[in-house]
């Protein structure tokens, strides 16, 4: 097919426009400044004062930011597995011709549409209540001890647990609109060929879908790498180690939590650089491990 | 047009008077009628500065902590209107609700038009203090004193009078004065030796002592730290670490982890907010270590009336401050590029003495800003606060160090969750965070 | 229909699996509703399903009166509609352009928009706000221009694969039958992957709708506040009061219109992902 250059540059020139003005900008001035000593963000850069790398060796020897980074990967790991394997298993079920799918589809990605806030109140308020929440009325009624869900220990699992509770429908969608992409007459072919479902998952659904995977795992680094409401919503007053993460961290650096008297606009730079670089890695792994397949069917 | 603007906010007066009138006591409402008929010329008692002034066209912008619908936020609405009629000055009231200091500081940077703006007082004096007014002079030439303690600090932290109190909080262990009486005790302890007497009193009564919620444990432990410590010795600490070799950072810790394992804690605590204050309303348990807020809201959440008392956080063996006592403030704060500070601080003034302060002070169950005030809430708390010269900060010598706060605030759970069980454990914890 | 019990039963696991998960969603919700219509008291004494003290509807007046809700649905209805509007026209031509060719710089744009997408918003958001304060810009159109322009590195991204798994096939029919470029891209591509659109215009719809950190920054009065925003001041003034009644009533006022346009919503997604063009 012919190339059209002017199509080409109308068709992008909005899209370049966005990231020069929403992304480029902001970034650079955010790089610059994470070499420089500033306490304000909005100070002038005549107010700032190079500092080499100390902003750097600052963030990256404080406990609080390598406690932040230990929870983060945590989230990113365990929590994606767990997600992603959750949504995938969902979709599969919902798309296998099971009776009520699409209530199923609906009920299922609902906690998406509740905002994070509200989700994250019912969580705390009710389903790891001590005295009358759902799990520990579950674990009494199994003649089990009470669970202190929301104590040290157990805090940041059950924080991550509501998390995965609201993300599941989002992935489950994206995966199940992948899988409707599949031609039916594939399957059809394979399961008159006496392929197994499980079969026809790995050697069908699975490959089919790369794209799609590489997608989710690309959305999911981002969701939890920029993870903050969660973790706010469930330390309310101050910051607790136990939940802490790096944009938290980063946004009681920059903008002063609770009780924080110096600011650090320089340091919170570099968190967030820190933080952009690791998805910018994850995503070329992701791109060497999993190669665009140009399959067309 | 501003005689639309006067309707409409004579309206709006109305309409919050209704609504109060459905939970508000009927001597509150009648208080406020009362105050309607009479803003015109009464008003200003307090402040003859706003009296005599005239603000025709200018106007205000105030960024509120409280959110709309809350007691607070209706007192300021209506004394926004008053103000308005006896000034001619519009107050334009933008109710941010808590999350107001999370986007405060960026706020003011942008040079976002902000004449007064509402927040803690060591986060003004600290956080804020480049862009606050200097309030010196003009709180002198209102003859404003307020409480000594409470501005002493604002002067000595900000290096001037950057704000003005308008909801002071006192601090120390509420009590429910009928679980003490059930119990058989008589006198509020003085020690700790006393205080753990009175725990085993109680929980021999089948009443849990303390109730806590995990929100508040750092400030729990902190008080009890700077008992032992003071807070300069808090500070020294948090800096420079150590915490193993003070005698009195071990002590400490380990006191409460006595506490904890004789079983002094109600079932559940450190629970999530407010679950476990809630207790005391259920009468399960009979104290707390907080600020006076947790009377106010124990009582509405739980819909009872509990007869409160305060004491004093015990004294303990061998302790650097023995005496002091939590003290703070929410403040007003006049922004340094206001174009009308002279007209903010006279609202300010309105505001925070005579009768619009008594009448915030009872429609939200706090202490008054105003001294000469009545405070019907707690009784004995403004004698307090005016007495009060060893005031101790919330965990501020812990803050100075940031890189501490949020484990600080773990371990302190940990402590009082059982999980740690000696002194020297938690002190361990502490050092190995530098 | 008669139902056919043996083929049911093979899917007995899956009907676990999602039941399951849907119960435990039911639940949660369903004590939210009736938390709803409980006193304070009753909630924390865990006594919420008995309704002791009747059925406390006035916590929805409440909610309801305690700030105006109307004018934060209203407020999230025009900055969730114009937002996605404006985000498929800039992202959706550039998708499309970038599934098909590669051009000088393609890679580059590609790239610039998974890194965009995943910088952390808090980082950008204050040099921008300095921006919108020197420049003067304030009100309505600087948070709808900024939804639209953080909303499209997600968008196009998600748009491109949906585009990917089209076949050349149809450009070039369109091209023998004289139809211009940009005319294929309007008439026949965009309808072939209007399944993508409707499922990526409802993500972004929903997101603009809670959308929380920005609206808290840039509106600076309430006449301008969102649903994000607004459920959160009255969640924080329920608390602060000791009104969990009317806390869970708000929760439920803000969650009720999203579930019934999302109901509607997800009809259509089912209808086009399964009707599509793709099958070849």
């Amino acid at each position: 097919m012919k190339k059209n250059k002017t199509m080409i540059f109308l068709f992008i020139l909005p899209t370049i426009l966005t990231l020069l003005i929403t992304y480029v900008y902001p970034v650079i001035r955010t790089v610059v400044m994470s070499f420089f000593k500033v306490e304000s963000l909005t100070s002038t850069t005549a107010d700032w004062s190079f500092y080499g790398l100390s902003n750097y060796g600052k963030v990256l020897t404080s406990t609080t930011f390598l406690t932040s980074m230990q929870n983060m990967l945590l989230i990113w790991i365990v929590g994606g597995i767990i997600t992603l394997a959750l949504s995938m298993l969902m979709a599969v079920v919902l798309t296998s011709g099971i009776r009520g799918a699409k209530f199923f589809r609906a009920a299922i990605y609902m906690p998406n549409i509740i905002s994070a806030v509200a989700l994250a109140t019912m969580w705390i308020q009710y389903i790891f209540n001590y005295d009358y929440g759902l799990l520990n009325n579950l674990v009494t009624a199994l003649g089990l001890e009470r669970v202190k869900w929301l104590g040290t220990d157990a805090k940041f699992w059950a924080m991550m647990g509501a998390f995965i509770f609201g993300s599941v429908g989002y992935y489950m969608l994206i995966f199940i609109s992948g899988i409707e992409g599949i031609p039916a007459d594939l399957y059809e072919a394979a399961t008159l060929d006496g392929a197994t479902k499980v079969d026809q998952f790995s050697k069908i659904t699975l490959p089919l879908m790369k794209g799609i995977i590489k997608t989710t795992i690309t959305f999911w680094s981002i969701n939890a790498t920029t993870f903050f409401l969660w973790s706010k919503m469930f330390s309310p007053i101050d910051t607790e180690a136990s939940t802490i993460v790096p944009v938290i961290y980063l946004y009681d650096m920059v903008f002063g939590g609770k009780g924080v008297s110096v600011r650090d606009a320089g340091a919170g730079a570099a968190v967030g650089v820190l933080l952009t670089l690791i998805i910018i890695a994850i995503y070329a792994v992701m791109n060497l491990l999993l190669k665009d397949s140009d399959l067309e069917y | 047009m501003k005689k639309i603007i006067a309707l409409l906010l004579a309206l709006v007066m109305v309409l919050g008077l209704a609504a109060c009138g459905g939970t508000e006591t009927t001597e509150t409402t009648e208080a406020a009628a009362g105050t309607e008929a009479a803003a015109g010329t009464e008003a200003a008692a307090g402040t003859e500065a706003a009296a005599a002034a005239n603000y025709d066209g200018v106007e205000l912008t105030m960024w509120s902590m409280w959110s709309s619908g809350e007691p607070q936020a209706t007192v300021i609405e209506e004394a926004a209107a008053a103000f308005g009629e006896a000034t001619g000055a519009t107050v334009n009231v933008e109710f941010k609700g808590r999350e107001l200091n999370q986007i405060l500081t960026a706020s003011l940077e942008a040079g976002e038009k902000i004449d007064i703006f509402e927040d803690d007082q060591s986060r003004i004096s600290q956080v804020y203090v480049d862009y606050t007014a200097d309030l010196t002079e003009m709180a002198e030439a209102a003859g404003y004193v307020g409480y000594p303690a409470l501005n002493d600090r604002v002067v000595e932290l900000a290096g001037y009078l950057n704000s003005i109190v308008e909801q002071p909080q006192v601090g120390g262990i509420f009590y429910d004065k009928d679980a003490f009486a059930a119990a058989g005790i008589e006198s509020e302890p003085t020690t700790w030796a006393e205080f753990l007497e009175v725990c085993q009193q109680l929980k021999d009564a089948g009443i849990a002592p303390l109730a806590l919620d995990t929100a508040y444990t750092n400030f729990t432990f902190y008080y009890h730290l700077v008992r032992h410590l003071g807070e300069d010795g808090v500070k020294e600490l948090a800096l420079n670490g150590g915490w193993s070799d003070s005698e009195g950072a071990v002590a400490a810790a380990q006191e409460i982890a006595d506490l904890v394992s004789a079983g002094y804690l109600v079932e559940g605590a450190p629970d999530e907010y407010p679950s476990s204050q809630n207790k005391i309303g259920m009468g399960q348990a009979a104290m707390i270590v907080l600020a006076n807020y947790v009377t106010a809201e124990v009582n509405s959440t739980m819909g009872v009336e509990i007869n409160w008392g305060l004491f004093n956080y015990p004294a303990v063996d061998g302790g650097a401050d023995n005496t002091c006592i939590y003290g703070g403030a929410n403040s007003l704060a006049v922004s340094s590029y206001s174009e009308n500070q002279q007209a903010a601080f006279d609202f300010i003034m309105f505001l925070t003495t005579g009768e619009w302060d008594q009448k915030m002070a009872d429609t939200a169950a706090q202490i008054p800003a105003d001294p000469s005030n009545v405070c019907n809430s707690l009784p004995g708390a403004i004698e307090t606060l005016s007495a009060g010269e060893n005031l101790m900060s919330w965990c501020d010598s812990i803050n100075a160090n940031p890189d501490l706060m949020s484990s600080f605030k773990t371990l302190t759970a940990e402590l009082y969750e059982g999980k740690i069980t000696t002194g020297a454990d938690f002190c361990a914890a502490m050092d190995a965070l530098y | 229909m008669r139902i056919n019990w043996k083929k049911e039963a093979k899917f007995l696991p899956g009907y676990l699996i999602v039941g399951i998960w849907v119960l435990f969603t039911a639940v949660m919700i369903g004590w939210i509703f009736s938390a709803s219509l409980s006193t304070s008291r009753e909630i924390f004494t865990g006594t919420v399903l008995q309704f002791k003290s009747g059925i406390h509807f006035e916590n929805y007046a409440t909610a309801w009166n305690n700030q105006n809700v109307s004018v934060f649905f209203g407020n999230s209805l025009l900055y969730s509609t114009i937002s996605c509007f404006g985000v498929l026209a800039v992202a959706a031509p550039a998708a499309y352009v970038l599934s098909r060719w590669n051009f000088a710089g393609s890679k580059t744009l590609r790239l610039g928009l998974v890194i965009a997408m995943s910088v952390p918003t808090i980082m950008i958001i204050m040099p921008l706000y300095s921006l919108t304060v020197a420049w003067g810009l304030k009100g309505r159109i600087v948070l709808i221009l900024l939804y639209i322009m953080l909303r499209v590195p997600y968008t196009a991204i998600y748009l491109l694969d949906f585009f990917g798994t089209l076949s050349r096939s149809y450009e070039e029919a369109a091209y023998l039958d004289g139809c211009s470029p940009s005319n294929t891209f309007v008439k026949i591509m965009l309808p072939l992957v209007q399944p993508a659109v409707i499922t990526v215009t409802i993500f972004n719809f929903l997101s603009v709708w809670n959308e929380f950190f920005m609206a808290l920054i840039f509106t600076s009065s309430e006449s301008m506040t969102p649903v994000g925003v607004g459920l959160l001041q009255i969640i924080n003034a329920m608390k602060y009061t000791g009104n969990y009644g009317g806390l869970f009533a708000a929760v439920i006022i803000v969650f009720l219109p999203t579930f019934l346009l999302y109901i509607f919503m997800s009809e259509k997604i089912i209808a086009g992902v399964t009707g599509g063009g793709v099958k070849g």
